[in-house]
């Protein structure tokens, strides 16, 4: 009994041991970060409900900090600047790269070279792209500058300076950075929509643009998802885009939650507030991915009664 | 064999070597040793404090600066994490009200023996005093001191605009500014659009009004005076100093705007005394600007004070507070704010030092003057855009307000006034 016990583990063993590297490899850095990610996420919340100003202290003030944040001007301000800079700036930079992906997708010459170029802004920090398209929006020196110069006047484009506007100078640069991420993303599923359906909609008769609107881009569903989730927690958390482009400004028009977090912990010395801006964030950030980690769930779910 | 045995023997003697300086510590006073961080790294600023460095080992002591480039904030958070871990510098930058906050989170060194037996508290402006001295006792000392509210005048411009008299009041400058208008400058005010920029204009356009009213409202925060009809007077002269700004740049530094300023496309510029040393670095010559006291209705200087100090921390090692002792006496004495102001374009704390030598511009020697008269006038006050007259947290808050209603002219003067006096109460 015990010999065939023995017999039956010593493989298991010598295989644990032989797998050891892959575990380790795999378990300690996740647990490292989990860890970190976890009691750091524990320790904002504790200090967003103590009266922490300079430094952290113990104590409790229930929700005060969170009352006055969102009483504040500031926030109310840059809570409705990432609901707008959040749907248009998702939204935009889908069709976008959507329409980059169809356009590269028909087998074009210089494939590779244009795929690029529309990938290459990614590779660029946020903060050269924002100092970059601060220099050509401003209206003194930039393209309205150059209309000017080039003759035409009364070209008038100043929407980097202008309080009602400045918020899509941030939409304009966030789309040139990240379009073309969509688009990789949107290139491959189109890539990998099976050619036999294709063929078998053209043998129907369905023209180009009806084989795309019906056959293919409804197999782009689960990769339109991904996207919209990925760029929506960029725009919950940007920051040094705006930070390089607008300052928040003018004024303090163009604000996001990420801005009042920074200013609230750095510049004014209030921790509790800071952090209780910080948790805030993070719930935006849950409403956002709570919904899709359940909507994955359901989908292998099917998959797997299938 | 051979190689092992010097290698121990070698191991020997350098553990000799480490011991010694401990040994020769032991057998008199200590070394003075200082521990410093600041966020002056670069430029002048840099040039300034490794010069005080200098001096520091010139009388013997160890310089162990560790500068942190970047924001002020960044040098706190440093110094934050120094404090928190329980080992703060023997002395670090900081300036302000912040010198009150952060002396109740870490103890710090009582100074007032060494600055009673300097003679130090006479020759240092009154407001500023009390500011590095909060709970009655000197913790920190300033350094060097700027004023917010010097009115730049560009030479080419004044020609263009036919004007050679530099405006006292706001009236003055007014007039001045529709000259400049009339005469083909497109924007007679030259302007950034960072917050301390907005900051600025309004706070000198508050202290050029009445100083009393400033000091009431901004430096006091007394309720009436908040919203006091001279504080409604300081933001419509602030709307029409936005009116004459190139609304172009956006979230840029003043800097840019320096090379349009001197040549005349732009007239004038409300900025700290600062801004005489970027120019210079900049290559522009003495000729080209003027410098004067910023407007003020009461014809007599008003001084917007702006001083960058340093703090002590307690520290029980006897070489550190050699160290603080020595550095103590060095930033009170005359000869290092010389040359510590020489090399960055301020002037010196002590009112009694005598500019009229070599190496001071004749924009330092108007700035020493009128903080002179401003303070003989009681008209010397603290400067809000640059935290020195409140906290971060209720600076921040009020200068929300100012930067939004120099940048969206549809705001009021009135409502301004209401939500000033709002954001004071909220973040009290």
């Amino acid at each position: 009994m015990t010999n065939a016990v023995s017999t039956a583990t010593r493989p298991a063993t010598s295989d644990m041991v032989r797998r050891l590297p892959e575990y380790l490899m795999i378990w300690v850095p996740l647990l490292l970060s989990a860890a970190h990610l976890i009691s750091f996420s524990i320790w904002t919340i504790w200090i967003s409900f103590t009266p922490s100003t300079l430094v952290p202290v113990t104590g409790w003030v229930g929700l005060r900090n969170y009352t006055s944040v969102l009483a504040s001007r500031n926030w109310q301000i840059a809570f409705d600047n990432l609901l707008l800079f959040g749907s248009a700036f998702v939204l935009l930079s889908l069709i976008t790269g959507l329409m980059l992906a169809i356009l590269l997708d028909q087998r074009i010459r210089g494939e590779n070279v244009l795929r690029s170029i529309f990938l290459y802004p990614l590779a660029v920090s946020f903060v050269v792209t924002g100092t970059v398209w601060s220099w050509l929006l401003n209206p003194g020196i930039g393209i309205e500058k150059l209309a000017h110069d080039l003759g035409w006047a009364s070209f008038h484009f100043d929407w980097l300076v202008n309080r009602d506007m400045a918020i899509w100078t941030i939409v304009i640069a966030a789309i040139w950075q990240s379009s073309g991420f969509a688009m990789a993303l949107f290139l491959a599923g189109l890539r990998s929509v099976d050619a036999d359906i294709i063929k078998a909609a053209q043998i129907d008769g369905a023209g180009p643009i009806r084989t795309y609107w019906r056959v293919i881009l409804p197999t782009l569903w689960p990769i339109t998802i991904t996207v919209v989730v990925i760029q929506l927690q960029f725009a919950i958390s940007a920051f040094d885009l705006v930070r390089a482009l607008t300052n928040g400004g003018p004024g303090i028009a163009t604000q996001l939650p990420a801005l009042v977090v920074y200013d609230l912990m750095f510049q004014r010395s209030q921790l509790g507030r800071g952090a209780a801006a910080a948790v805030l964030m993070l719930l935006i950030l849950l409403a956002v991915l709570l919904p899709y980690a359940a909507w994955r769930y359901v989908q292998r779910r099917q998959a797997t009664h299938a | 064999m051979p190689i092992t045995a010097t290698r121990r023997r070698l191991l020997a003697g350098s553990a000799a070597a480490l011991a010694l300086p401990a040994f020769a510590r032991a057998q008199g006073a200590p070394k003075p040793r200082l521990t410093a961080i600041s966020q002056w790294s670069a430029g002048s600023d840099g040039a300034a404090i490794t010069a005080l460095g200098k001096k520091f080992e010139e009388k013997g002591g160890v310089w162990q600066h560790s500068p942190v480039p970047g924001f002020t904030t960044e040098m706190m958070n440093k110094l934050r994490a120094q404090i928190i871990a329980g080992d703060p510098p023997a002395c670090s930058q900081l300036k302000g009200p912040e010198i009150a906050a952060w002396s109740k989170i870490a103890p710090t060194v009582d100074l007032d023996s060494i600055v009673a037996a300097a003679g130090y508290e006479k020759v240092v402006a009154p407001d500023l005093a009390k500011l590095h001295k909060p709970g009655g006792k000197w913790i920190a000392l300033p350094l060097q001191i700027y004023s917010t509210n010097m009115l730049f005048l560009s030479k080419r411009a004044m020609d263009k605009a036919k004007a050679d008299k530099i405006p006292v009041t706001w009236a003055d400058f007014n007039d001045l500014a529709e000259k400049m208008k009339a005469g083909g400058i497109t924007y007679p005010v030259a302007n950034g659009g960072t917050r301390p920029d907005d900051g600025q204009k309004f706070e000198a356009s508050l202290a050029g009004i009445s100083p009393t009213a400033y000091r009431a409202a901004i430096m006091n925060l007394d309720k009436m005076a908040l919203e006091g009809p001279e504080i409604k007077a300081a933001f419509a002269q602030a709307r029409k100093i936005s009116n004459w700004m190139d609304p172009n740049v956006g979230a840029q530094p003043y800097a840019t705007n320096l090379k349009r300023f001197v040549d005349g496309d732009m007239g004038m510029m409300i900025m700290g005394g600062w801004a005489q040393g970027v120019l210079r670095n900049a290559g522009f010559k003495f000729d080209d600007f003027m410098i004067a006291p910023g407007p003020s209705d009461n014809g007599k200087p008003v001084f917007l004070l702006n001083a960058d100090a340093f703090i002590f921390w307690q520290r029980k090692e006897p070489d550190l507070q050699a160290g603080q002792a020595l550095m103590a006496q060095l930033v009170m004495d005359p000869a290092i704010q010389t040359m510590y102001s020489q090399i960055t374009g301020s002037i010196p704390v002590r009112t009694d030092v005598d500019l009229s030598g070599e190496g001071w511009s004749d924009g330092q020697r108007r700035t020493a003057a009128a903080l002179k008269d401003a303070i003989a006038s009681n008209q010397a006050v603290l400067s809000l855009a640059h935290n020195m007259a409140q906290e971060n947290g209720l600076t921040a808050a009020m200068i929300d307000v100012i930067t939004e209603y120099v940048k969206n002219k549809t705001i009021t003067p009135d409502q301004a006034v209401t939500r000033l006096a709002e954001a004071v109460e909220g973040s009290r």
